[in-house]
């Protein structure tokens, strides 16, 4: 009955125009950085070499695909919470402002379960995102720059990772990054589950998101007993994977914390949901 | 009396003359360096630059005279800004430059004169230039440039089966570096905040080991190789 459930969510997802929407802006946003760095991506990387110009010269190809993928991902990663809760923050909120939600409790199937099916859904259409922007960054990336050593840009050091040790660090870096992205699914169904209009979980999680990376980014002492906690502060902790050696203590810790929200944020959906007065 | 003093003259003039002027070490130097006309040999970089963090990185390089100079590397490969081919553009040069023995110095057990080369121009981008060098072998053991634009270099090289044509096995480079900032717009990580580890104090002295292998001496290279792609 679950698997029926995540089945008929996954559709009502597919239904939706706006579900696009996400795909169409990472294809868009992709081919335009793409287009840019293929024009004039030489004078980007010089800005960089420049600060060593004096002494050292760096030979290879620097702009390369995994380069290039590399600056997608750290540009978009800021916008993709946008495009997931755009999705997920009305898949129960959505239903109660259309009326339909009745109707669905009116099915053989617990309020848990069917909250659940509403979370799998948004995980599969996160995963999905995560996936295009993978295919768009890396494999569109390197089919335009072609392969070559990646150069981790950090503001005071540079690492430089050879192409044979980059891809595994990739996929590392996806599952982290969609570990981020499900606890923006999952944060923004919670809130749906508060309300009965479409555009407030939208509006609040992007709140909660800005709020908290704020806070993340301060370097004021009173929030440093909070920072560890916060779930933007882990959402770039996929950058983790292009770090030598390899942090293995802070991705574990970060991978503890998106899990511990994720659980969190469905347990307080679970008990909402169960305790909602379904009026409309 | 006179024929003694005419004959010290006549004698020690010159000796005491070429003593002091290095370009008789430094012409049997080119004339050694001369006798590769290209090569092409397989190098291992191992760059240890503070805070850049690179594995050892395979290369080839390429030579042909008179100054033609390419190194393909599969990957992203991290080198001296001089180095290479300085020495000799400087030292093909010999109207530009003025040469003077400076003294000895044992390196790698090896009695070398010093060379300090000084341009005759005071617009040059060469600030000085000192070469230590075997003279017995006619090998260039150790080299230091300061440049108005790198700075100062320092190279050591060790010889062993291509002595004879003045080619090295080994060099390591040596050189001033810099703490250095990525522009905020270029880094990656700018939701990072400032740690105890990005305020440590760093090395300010770089460094680049170049192993060398497998040398081709004087077999010929397609100018297509120093076509830049």
């Amino acid at each position: 009955m679950l698997f029926k459930s995540v089945y008929n969510e996954f559709i009502k997802i597919a239904a939706k125009p706006r579900s696009y929407l996400g795909l169409a802006a990472i294809t868009l946003l992709v081919g335009v950085i793409l287009l840019a760095l293929k024009a004039d991506g030489l004078s980007f990387i010089s800005f960089v070499t420049a600060s060593f110009e004096q002494t050292l010269t760096f030979e290879g190809n620097i702009l390369n695909g995994n380069l290039v993928a590399f600056i997608i991902l750290q540009m978009l990663i800021i916008q993709i919470p946008l495009l997931v809760a755009l999705v997920t923050g009305d898949l129960v909120s959505g239903e109660a402002a259309s009326g339909t939600i009745r109707m669905l409790m009116t099915k053989p199937i617990s309020r848990t379960n069917l909250l659940l099916s509403k979370f799998i859904a948004g995980g599969v259409y996160t995963f999905c995102i995560v996936l295009w922007l993978g295919f768009m960054a890396v494999v569109v990336g390197k089919f335009l720059f072609g392969p070559g050593d990646l150069m981790v840009l950090n503001s005071d050091n540079l690492v430089i990772l050879q192409q044979d040790d980059v891809n595994w660090r990739y996929v590392g870096g996806f599952i982290i990054a969609f570990l981020a992205l499900l606890t923006v699914s999952s944060l923004s169904i919670c809130l749906s589950c508060f309300t009965d209009n479409s555009i407030g979980p939208i509006v609040a999680t992007m709140s909660v998101i800005i709020l908290f990376t704020i806070i993340g980014t301060l370097d004021v002492r009173i929030f440093d007993t909070v920072r560890p906690y916060l779930f933007t502060t882990h959402m770039a902790s996929w950058r983790s994977f292009f770090e030598v050696p390899l942090p293995v203590k802070e991705i574990s810790k970060s991978v503890i914390i998106l899990f511990a929200h994720n659980v969190l944020l469905i347990g307080i959906s679970i008990i909402k949901f169960n305790r909602k007065d379904i009026t409309s | 009396m006179k024929n003694i003093i005419y004959f010290l003259f006549l004698y020690l003039i010159p000796v005491f003359s070429s003593a002091q002027d290095g370009s008789e070490i430094i012409e049997r130097l080119m004339t050694r360096m001369n006798r590769v006309m290209d090569y092409s040999v397989n190098a291992k970089i191992k760059s240890d630059i503070p805070l850049i963090k690179i594995l050892t990185v395979n290369a080839t390089i390429y030579f042909k005279q008179k100054d033609k100079f390419r190194i393909i590397s599969k990957g992203i490969a991290i080198l001296p800004k001089q180095g290479f081919t300085d020495i000799t553009k400087i030292l093909r040069e010999k109207d530009t430059y003025s040469s003077i023995l400076t003294g000895t110095e044992i390196i790698q057990n090896a009695r070398t004169e010093i060379i300090t080369i000084l341009p005759g121009a005071d617009t040059s981008d060469l600030i000085l230039a000192k070469l230590w060098v075997d003279a017995s072998n006619d090998l260039m053991l150790k080299s230091q440039i300061t440049t108005r634009s790198s700075g100062t270099v320092t190279a050591e090289y060790k010889y062993s089966t291509h002595k004879e044509f003045g080619l090295p096995e080994s060099m390591l480079f040596t050189m001033d570096v810099k703490k250095f900032k990525i522009p905020k717009g270029l880094a990656t990580d700018i939701n990072r905040t400032s740690d105890a580890e990005s305020n440590k104090p760093v090395p300010k002295v770089g460094t680049v080991f170049i192993q060398l292998n497998n040398y081709v001496i004087n077999k010929g290279i397609n100018e297509d190789v120093f076509l830049q792609k």
